[in-house]
């Protein structure tokens, strides 16, 4: 039997009182893809930081080829091969790709442009990418920053690869792609480990799966003998039942917004559509379908140049946030840190950030009675884990910040809710409240206009689902009539509208 | 966050409470209602602004031309005096000339959207070249009695009308930013401006009041700045927006916006003023003064970056 790449042994990592992991243990073999799924807070990161020598275990030990070895800062589980990507690409924006792949090596004075240039082709070509080494980083993709920063650790000879959830912010065509990398680099032999809220992608790509939960291993399978059902109750410790199926439509007859034509000159054109009262739309499409300009014309950031917008019978020309907030449509935005909350400022100032005019007594003056009574509301009707609303909301778990984002707008009681990726990189426990939070709002006549890259969420929220490519409107297409291969044929341009 | 600022309060009224108790007993003078009113009038014009200043910072802005504004105002007073202006309506020009002045920082920061350190570095120089075109390197004196009495005679009891402002100025501007919307707004919008415009506020308009309010304010306080010495010159409170900034940034407001309180700003006003009087009455000499002063604001820029240093490392460590 060949020996892991990798091992952890007994693991365990301590915080002050707090254990973060709990006698892990893990081994990667070479040629594997190992997937590791986890809710938000089940110690991925910390596992990953032991395994890149940025922490220390407090007890148990690190195995290389079967030997124990002790990772002394990220330098030292370089030399052992060890490397991890993540999310955001870490890429020089003004340097090319080349001088991206080596931008660590020590080649005397002198860069040998021509060497540079022809190793990171060849790497490129390793990892089955076709990409020109001497474009311009900041010009890339998110993939394809991806494979620069694959490529620069194949060129320092990895042979143990982490991926931190590479695709969370990729679109569906570009995740295939990393994922089609991530298994080249299986084949020849690398150790990878995947790291991915998407189980569907983790059923796709890995060959053994481990669960993490509080800290401690729950179990490792190989990929055909689990299923989705079993992972996601290993995970959260329950059965989670209605996140992958559609529920009945709560859609009524009454149009709440009429949208004909909507452009915005040189982004996009011709969006029309119509929701009614109770309805989930969800816009499906790659990134860079311009799908979230949409939602920025309708909340009036970037208003619209052409088209008309109808609401409650209406004409509507949002100009600024204001009017579209005053009109009684609601914007929740996918960039959390630099759209939607101010990090450092506690839970209750964020929920009363677009609503603090409703919550005011005197001249001016903040009811801090009413509002903390709204806070401790919805605190407890969202189950938003946090131990006061005093506390900065950037301290909270990923999802229980988009929960605070969700009160923050619905205590506005708005008519039509815009989310923008409602559930990017948050666990799977919180996915499914936040899910029933929308479906409740529209259950309650309230109008939902979904944007989403994530294709279940799209398939399990969406009455109707508006496929846009490119900065146009492909197709309407009902719930019926959906699904994964007819939504993403659309969204790449290879299925004609019906 | 509320833990870190309490424990920067604690730290500021521990250094005043030290400062304080090391004058009381060194100095037999110092307790006295005199020198505690001397104390105050000596700085009075700065602190005023200090109050401004605070929602300044706040807002993850800065001004720099406040110390030009308070000259141009107190210049333009004795200019207009000079050439027989009624001196009730030259107050009235004085303080539009800061409304005015303030609006134009406002107007190029909020809706041009330079950096404010470069638009009120460029005021500074513009209104100091004012001030000094009007009134050059004579001085104006001889204002009317009641002019100068606002400045220097006690109005209740030994408190100045200076002083008086002062202490109003300080409960408004605690009821404004502890309490009201705007004061909230002002938090959000030094923390981060996109979200407070996705969420609805006028961030533009706000940045505008606030810069406004501090020309006005500065503009008000040069004129109490003239009262109270009797005369103006072109290079009246020169240099005073560096006395005014350190002691905002001593009182724990971050220079990146989003924190900082009136109370812990009231108390660093406190630690500043306890520690020049009492250097002063020692017979310190004004150099070392100003050293410490300057080790002052090295201090207050260095100790929560120590703090940030920690949270920063902290964070990394436990973070998922």
């Amino acid at each position: 039997m060949t020996k892991p790449t990798l091992a952890l042994r007994s693991v365990s990592k301590m915080f002050g009182m707090t254990a973060a992991l709990t006698g892990m243990s893990l081994e990667l073999f070479p040629g594997e893809v190992h997937a590791i799924v986890g809710e938000n807070g089940a110690g991925k990161s910390t596992m990953i930081k032991i395994m890149t020598g940025i922490y220390q275990p407090t007890s148990g030990h690190v195995e290389i080829d079967g030997a124990e070895v002790s990772l002394h800062g990220s330098k030292a589980a370089r030399l052992h091969g060890v490397a991890a990507i993540y999310q955001e690409p870490m890429v020089f924006p003004d340097l090319d790709v080349a001088e991206n792949i080596f931008i660590s090596a020590s080649r005397g004075l002198w860069l040998d442009r021509k060497a540079t240039r022809r190793q990171a082709a060849e790497l490129m070509a390793h990892i089955g990418m076709k990409l020109d080494v001497d474009r311009v980083a900041s010009g890339l993709t998110l993939a394809e920053q991806q494979a620069v920063e694959i490529a620069r650790a194949l060129s320092q000879n990895v042979r143990v690869l982490i991926m931190d959830e590479p695709t969370a912010s990729l679109s569906a065509h570009e995740a295939a792609e990393l994922r089609r990398v991530a298994r080249r680099l299986a084949d020849q032999g690398v150790a990878v480990l995947y790291i991915s809220h998407r189980l569907e992608e983790v059923f796709e790509l890995a060959d053994r799966v481990s669960v993490i939960r509080d800290g401690e291993h729950i179990s490792t399978n190989l990929i055909a003998d689990t299923t989705p059902q079993q992972m996601i109750a290993e995970m959260v410790g329950r059965e989670v039942g209605n996140y992958f199926t559609k529920m009945a439509s709560t859609t009524t007859d009454e149009v709440l917004l009429s949208v004909r034509d909507l452009a915005v000159k040189g982004v996009f054109e011709g969006i029309s559509f119509d929701l009614r009262r109770g309805e989930i739309l969800a816009m499906a499409g790659l990134i860079g379908a311009r799908r979230t300009d949409v939602g920025l014309a309708l909340f009036g950031i970037t208003p619209a140049t052409e088209g008309e917008v109808r609401f409650k019978g209406r004409p509507l020309k949002p100009r600024s946030a204001q009017d579209a907030i005053r009109a009684g449509i609601a914007y929740v935005s996918e960039d959390r840190r630099k759209l939607g909350l101010a990090m450092e400022l506690p839970v209750l100032w964020n929920m009363t950030l677009a609503t603090l005019a409703t919550f005011l007594r005197g001249p001016g003056l903040v009811d801090t009675g009413a509002e903390r009574r709204m806070a401790e509301d919805f605190r407890k009707r969202l189950n938003i884990r946090t131990p006061d609303v005093d506390i900065a909301v950037g301290k909270l778990s990923g999802g229980n910040q988009q929960k605070v984002m969700l009160a923050k707008w619905l205590n506005m009681n708005p008519e039509l809710l815009i989310i923008d990726e409602p559930t990017r990189g948050i666990d799977i426990g919180a996915k499914a409240e936040v899910h029933d939070l929308i479906r409740g709002f529209a259950a309650r006549g309230g109008a939902v206009l979904i944007i989403s890259s994530d294709l279940p969420e799209v398939l399990a929220l969406g009455d109707r689902i508006l496929v846009m490519r490119e900065g146009r409107q492909m197709a309407i297409v009902n719930h019926d009539a959906a699904d994964q291969q007819r939504i993403m044929a659309l969204a790449m341009g290879q299925e004609k509208a019906a | 966050m509320k833990k870190r600022l309490l424990s920067w309060e604690g730290l500021l009224l521990a250094a005043f409470a030290t400062i304080f108790a090391f004058n009381a007993i060194s100095l037999p003078q110092f307790l006295t209602i005199p020198n505690q009113i001397n104390m105050f009038q000596l700085s009075i014009e700065k602190v005023i602004v200090v109050l401004v200043m605070a929602f300044v910072i706040i807002n993850a802005e800065i001004d720099l031309s406040v110390g030009s504004m308070m000259g141009l105002s107190a210049c333009a007073f004795g200019w207009l005096f000079q050439q027989g202006v009624d001196p009730v309506v030259a107050i009235g020009l004085c303080l539009l000339i800061g409304v005015l002045g303030g609006a134009v920082n406002g107007l190029f920061v909020a809706w041009v959207g330079l950096p404010s350190l470069v638009v009120t570095l460029a005021a500074l120089i513009g209104f100091r070249g004012l001030a000094r075109v009007l009134v050059e390197d004579r001085g104006i004196t001889d204002f009317p009695d009641w002019f100068d009495a606002l400045g220097q005679q006690g109005l209740i009891g030994p408190m100045t009308f200076a002083m008086i402002s002062f202490f109003t100025l300080l409960v408004v501007a605690w009821i404004i930013l502890e309490k009201s919307a705007f004061g909230r707004h002002t938090y959000v919008i030094g923390s981060n401006r996109d979200v407070a415009e996705f969420a609805g506020i006028n961030t533009k308009r706000h940045k505008l009041i606030i810069f406004v309010a501090t020309g006005l304010v500065s503009a008000f306080a040069g004129l109490l700045y003239a009262a109270r010495v009797g005369a103006v010159r072109g290079d009246v409170a020169n240099g005073f927006e560096l006395d005014i900034i350190t002691i905002v940034l001593l009182g724990g407001a971050s220079i990146f916006g989003g924190s900082g309180t009136l109370v812990s700003t009231g108390l660093a006003i406190l630690i500043v003023l306890n520690l020049r009087n009492g250097m002063a009455l020692h017979n310190v000499t004004g150099h070392i003064q100003t050293g410490v002063i300057g080790f002052l604001l090295i201090a207050s820029v260095l100790v929560p970056r120590l703090d940030l240093l920690r949270r920063i490392t902290k964070k990394s460590k436990g973070q998922e």
